[in-house]
């Protein structure tokens, strides 16, 4: 009895969304699910891209952040994935960490579960060391990796995240093994690193740049270097093929109406071109990297990829 | 006056005590799942109830075979188990009702089933708090609160 | 740097950005003294609400409600044994008991001149002293940091309560609920039976709430005739001015507590509510007169007091240098620093010194409005609050446990557990099981592991890696101190009586 009263306030919601769908999108407000609390480094780039998002739809169209923290984002995500495809929810997304939790446990999406709309930031990653180590140049360190191999601990934040993808990349591509201290979250893995409880640290660009005069940072895993830290060198330009880095973009739900995707999809395509955005987004430490659509697709599906290789060979939990 | 057996097995710390135990093994199942050092210290604590739980069953028992009667956990048992109901059954109609209405309708009823009649002191209190909940949560924070599954989305 | 702390002065005391302070303190004394609601769920509804808002407006609200909060969490303590906060814990054990006196009054008093003493002590730690202090966070790395949880995990024998065996399954309970959650190592599930909401683990508050705010709701149910209100509404207040001079001899437990409270604060990850315990414990320990303390010490309260109003500006030491909180509160302020665009990090200093100082006076002028705001309106409204009829306080309290919890994440899972937390708590209430083992236990118990594991892996399994400095070993040898000085002494005096 329940569930017929249920399931006809569903098919009712359904047929008024699509109703919705069909006259000019949006005319009401849309909800944007962040799978963190408030204040986090997803949450302040929601926060800060809705008005420009708002701006770029037009017709008085409103985003509305509403926060659904835990379990990594998943909880967020989740509710994201199975939401009604109408352009009235999207949500947050996080790379690596949303596909490589489709492989360390069971989840209730999988990549095929989203329209992919934009990636708005790319923080790459950067191999840092104390300034107790010594290791003060990326030679010295792989050069005392390669003598004593599982010498070097490398504070990080946790397993089956970018920090720990980038790693493996490093240990692949170098035939080097370290010893992995896995911290929660970045910011005690870079006091560790302050206080030289580890000699090395795998970080992201945003989350090093107020320390650069404390620790070594000995690169950058990017192609080129990155606007938000440009003195920085990167791999590349040291002979090290490593990039990589922790992605933070937005989704809908799978089957979203092709008009409303294309119109979601063109106002995030803007964001790069808008230096207010831009400003606002670096001074909360967000690299910008805009990417959309079919790309962003793809991207998610390497990413993927590469964390399910990785866990076939050595999974970490 | 000697309790019977019945009556010795049923006394409070005793019954908790058995709870603790049973709890406890069925909790160190999954800890087999775990790997040696993830299971360490949940299971040194599972097995330090269950050795602490017989220390509690054997403690009691030997009240009980001294002859000293157990304190009963309420003089009001109807009561306890009537308050408990209502706050289980106000959370069950926030989650499935709405806040709003499940709180404008427990305050009284709440307090009216519990001894406190007057209706105008009932109605007033229950408008102040659900206004001032309102004021503050809703319209000043923006806060949202159930809605009530069953109305959908 | 001291000229920028001067600088920043003149913007305080800007009308809106007082005000905010002052509304704060308000706002924050109501939430901690509501039974079910707390500082941290106060400050992550207020959050998202703060982007609309000028920095030092939205800074000055929440140093305002974490100084608040952490001195109202002390009223429902001493006037119905329910921590509004989990900092109060160590409140109830001398509050109550002089509310049941008559003296209810003195004991909220007591308690908001030592909070704010605390309070300022610890902001001038923060105006003062925070670059040195976050180079001694730095000192403590994970085998460190284990070590500081041993510490406070071993005063958990002095709150066993009067038979062991109770409190040591109320300590083990508290320690295997921390460990609830994903593994901090590996990431799996433990015993969270597949419950995406149980992964990071079950927060201090669905518990506290569970254990210490449902009983008392039973109660106030169970026995409802009385529709005078409850005993300790007879606060026995005097004016606060013929109330301080009998503070004069606590002057030693508010320094002990202050320091307490600050290195705590500092330290990563223990918090407010270590803080109190420990200072308490400190306070009976030298004592001269230990056996009153339980049964209505006013100094007990003080020492409670001082020490979780004490670390609340120091957390935020770690906090602005390090991007590390001190306490779960300073996790939920961070946040709302980085939607302002402050960056922790050595750079903040001197990239917003206008604000960041402007928030450390916050701090300050919050501690000093606490004595003028906290002592009447506690005394005033509160205590009357506590004359309502008992059905209806009871009812009132359910309304305020269910908001508090389901704001902390916006979810009616959190509602459910707490329920389920309760139903524990009532019968370890009445079977007389203590309470603050649980806390206490659950509070450090995961952090304990944590670190160990950490250690461990740094020293790549070798157990020497724990006892490597001198850092270690002082805090090895002062836990060792504390659990084993006592029984000495006791011995030693026995041995004196014997001959």
């Amino acid at each position: 009895m329940l569930n017929i009263f249920k399931k006809t306030a569903i098919a009712g919601a359904m047929i008024l969304s699509a109703g919705a769908a069909l006259a000019e999108y949006p005319e009401k407000p849309i909800e944007v699910i962040v799978g963190y609390s408030a204040g986090g480094g997803t949450d302040v780039m929601a926060r800060t891209a809705a008005p420009f998002i708002e701006k770029y739809l037009g017709d008085g169209a409103s985003l509305v952040v509403k926060n659904m923290p835990g379990a990594s984002g998943q909880i967020g995500v989740t509710e994201a994935a199975n939401a009604e495809p109408d352009g009235y929810t999207l949500g947050t997304f996080n790379l690596p960490g949303m596909m490589a939790r489709t492989i360390d446990r069971e989840a209730g999406y999988d990549r095929d579960s989203f329209t992919y709309l934009a990636n708005v930031v790319n923080d790459p990653n950067v191999i840092v060391t104390s300034k107790a180590s010594g290791l003060d140049t990326l030679d010295k360190l792989l050069e005392e990796a390669k003598a004593n191999p599982l010498a070097i601990t490398v504070g990080m934040s946790s397993l089956g995240g970018d920090d720990h993808f980038a790693l493996i990349k490093l240990e692949e591509a170098t035939g080097t093994e370290f010893t992995i201290v896995p911290f929660k979250g970045s910011a005690p893995a870079r006091t560790a690193l302050l206080g030289g409880h580890v000699a090395m640290g795998i970080l992201n660009i945003s989350e090093v740049a107020e320390f650069q005069d404390q620790l070594n940072v000995l690169g950058v895993a990017t192609k080129e270097r990155s606007p938000f830290a440009p003195d920085l060198p990167t791999f590349k330009e040291q002979g090290l093929d490593l990039v990589n880095g922790s992605m933070r973009g937005f989704i809908a739900p799978a089957g979203l109406p092709e008009d409303v995707q294309a119109k979601l999809i063109d106002a995030f395509s803007q964001l790069s071109g808008d230096q207010e955005f831009l400003d606002a987004m670096a001074a909360t430490a967000n690299p910008v990297e805009v990417v959309t659509g079919e790309e962003f697709k793809q991207l998610t599906s390497d990413l993927y990829d590469l964390a399910n290789g990785v866990w076939q060979t050595s999974p970490w939990n | 006056m000697p309790e019977s057996r019945n009556s010795r097995l049923t006394r409070p710390e005793t019954l908790t005590a058995i709870g603790i135990f049973v709890v406890a093994a069925g909790f160190l199942f999954p800890t087999y799942d775990l790997r040696a050092i993830s299971a360490l210290l949940p299971a040194a604590m599972l097995i330090g109830l269950l050795v602490l739980s017989v220390f509690l069953l054997l403690a009691d028992q030997r009240k009980a075979s001294a002859g000293e009667d157990a304190a009963p956990m309420t003089k009001a048992p109807k009561r306890v188990i009537g308050a408990f109901l209502m706050i289980v059954s106000y959370a069950l109609a926030c989650d499935f009702v709405g806040f709003y209405i499940s709180t404008a309708v427990t305050i009284p009823l709440v307090a009216w089933t519990f001894g406190y009649r007057s209706p105008v002191g009932l109605l007033i209190a229950t408008v102040i708090v659900v206004g001032t909940i309102w004021a503050i949560f809703d319209f000043g924070m923006s806060q949202d609160f159930p809605t009530g599954r069953l109305w959908g989305r | 740097m001291y000229s920028d702390l001067l600088h920043a002065l003149p913007d305080v005391f800007a009308w809106t950005n007082f005000a905010a302070v002052v509304i704060g303190v308000i706002a924050g004394i109501v939430v901690g003294a509501m039974p079910g609601l707390s500082a941290t769920m106060a400050i992550s509804v207020l959050v998202p609400f703060t982007f609309g808002l000028e920095p030092l407006v939205a800074l000055g609200l929440m140093a305002g409600i974490y100084n608040g909060a952490m001195y109202g969490g002390a009223i429902p303590a001493v006037l119905l044994r329910i921590p509004g906060t989990p900092a109060a814990v160590a409140t109830t054990f001398d509050g109550y008991p002089m509310a049941q006196k008559g003296e209810g009054g003195f004991a909220l008093q007591v308690a908001v001149v030592s909070s704010s003493i605390g309070g300022i002590a610890s902001a001038f730690a923060l105006m003062l002293l925070a670059p040195p202090l976050s180079k001694v966070t730095l000192l403590f790395g994970p085998s460190e940091v284990f070590w500081v949880a041993v510490f406070g995990l071993a005063s958990i024998i002095f709150l066993l309560g009067g038979n062991p065996v109770k409190g040591l399954i109320s300590a083990c309970f508290g320690v295997f609920v921390s460990v609830i959650g994903s593994d901090p190592i590996y990431g799996n599930d433990r015993f969270t039976f597949g419950q995406l909401e149980m992964l990071d683990g079950i927060n201090i508050v669905i518990l506290l709430v569970g254990l210490y705010a449902l009983p008392p709701v039973i109660d106030l149910l169970e026995t409802p005739l009385k529709t005078d209100g409850v005993n300790s509404s007879k606060l026995g207040t005097q004016s606060l001015w013929k109330a301080l001079p009998r503070m004069k001899s606590y002057w030693k437990t508010w320094l002990r507590g202050s320091l307490l409270g600050i290195w705590i604060g500092i330290l990563p990850g223990a918090g407010g509510s270590m803080a109190a315990f420990m200072s308490y414990n400190e306070a009976r320990r030298t004592s001269k007169h230990p056996e009153t303390w339980g049964e209505g010490e006013p100094e007990g309260v003080a020492a409670a007091e001082v020490a979780n109003n004490a670390d609340t500006a120091s957390a935020l030491i770690p906090a602005l240098t390090l991007g590390i909180p001190g306490t779960a509160v300073a996790a939920v302020m961070l946040g709302g620093l980085l939607v302002h665009g402050l960056q922790p990090g050595p750079m903040l200093f001197r990239d917003n010194p206008d604000v960041v100082f402007g928030f450390m006076w916050q701090f300050l002028f919050g501690a000093i409005l606490l004595v003028l705001l906290g002592g009447s309106l506690a005394t005033n409204s509160f205590a009357r609050l506590l004359n309502l009829p008992r059905p209806l306080l009871g009812s009132v309290i359910i309304v305020l446990m269910l908001i508090g919890v389901y704001s902390i994440h916006g979810r009616m899972f959190d509602v459910y557990l707490m329920l389920g937390f309760g139903a524990i708590g009532w019968v370890m209430d009445r079977l007389k099981f203590p309470l603050p083992p649980v806390v206490l236990g659950l509070i450090l118990g995961g952090f304990a592991e944590e670190n160990l594991r950490l250690a461990l892996r740094i020293g790549r399994g070798d157990p020497m890696v724990l006892f490597q400095n001198w850092t270690s070993l002082i805090l090895v040898a002062l836990t060792v101190a504390v659990v084993v000085g006592p029984t000495l002494k006791k011995r030693f005096i026995d041995s004196r009586k014997k001959a």
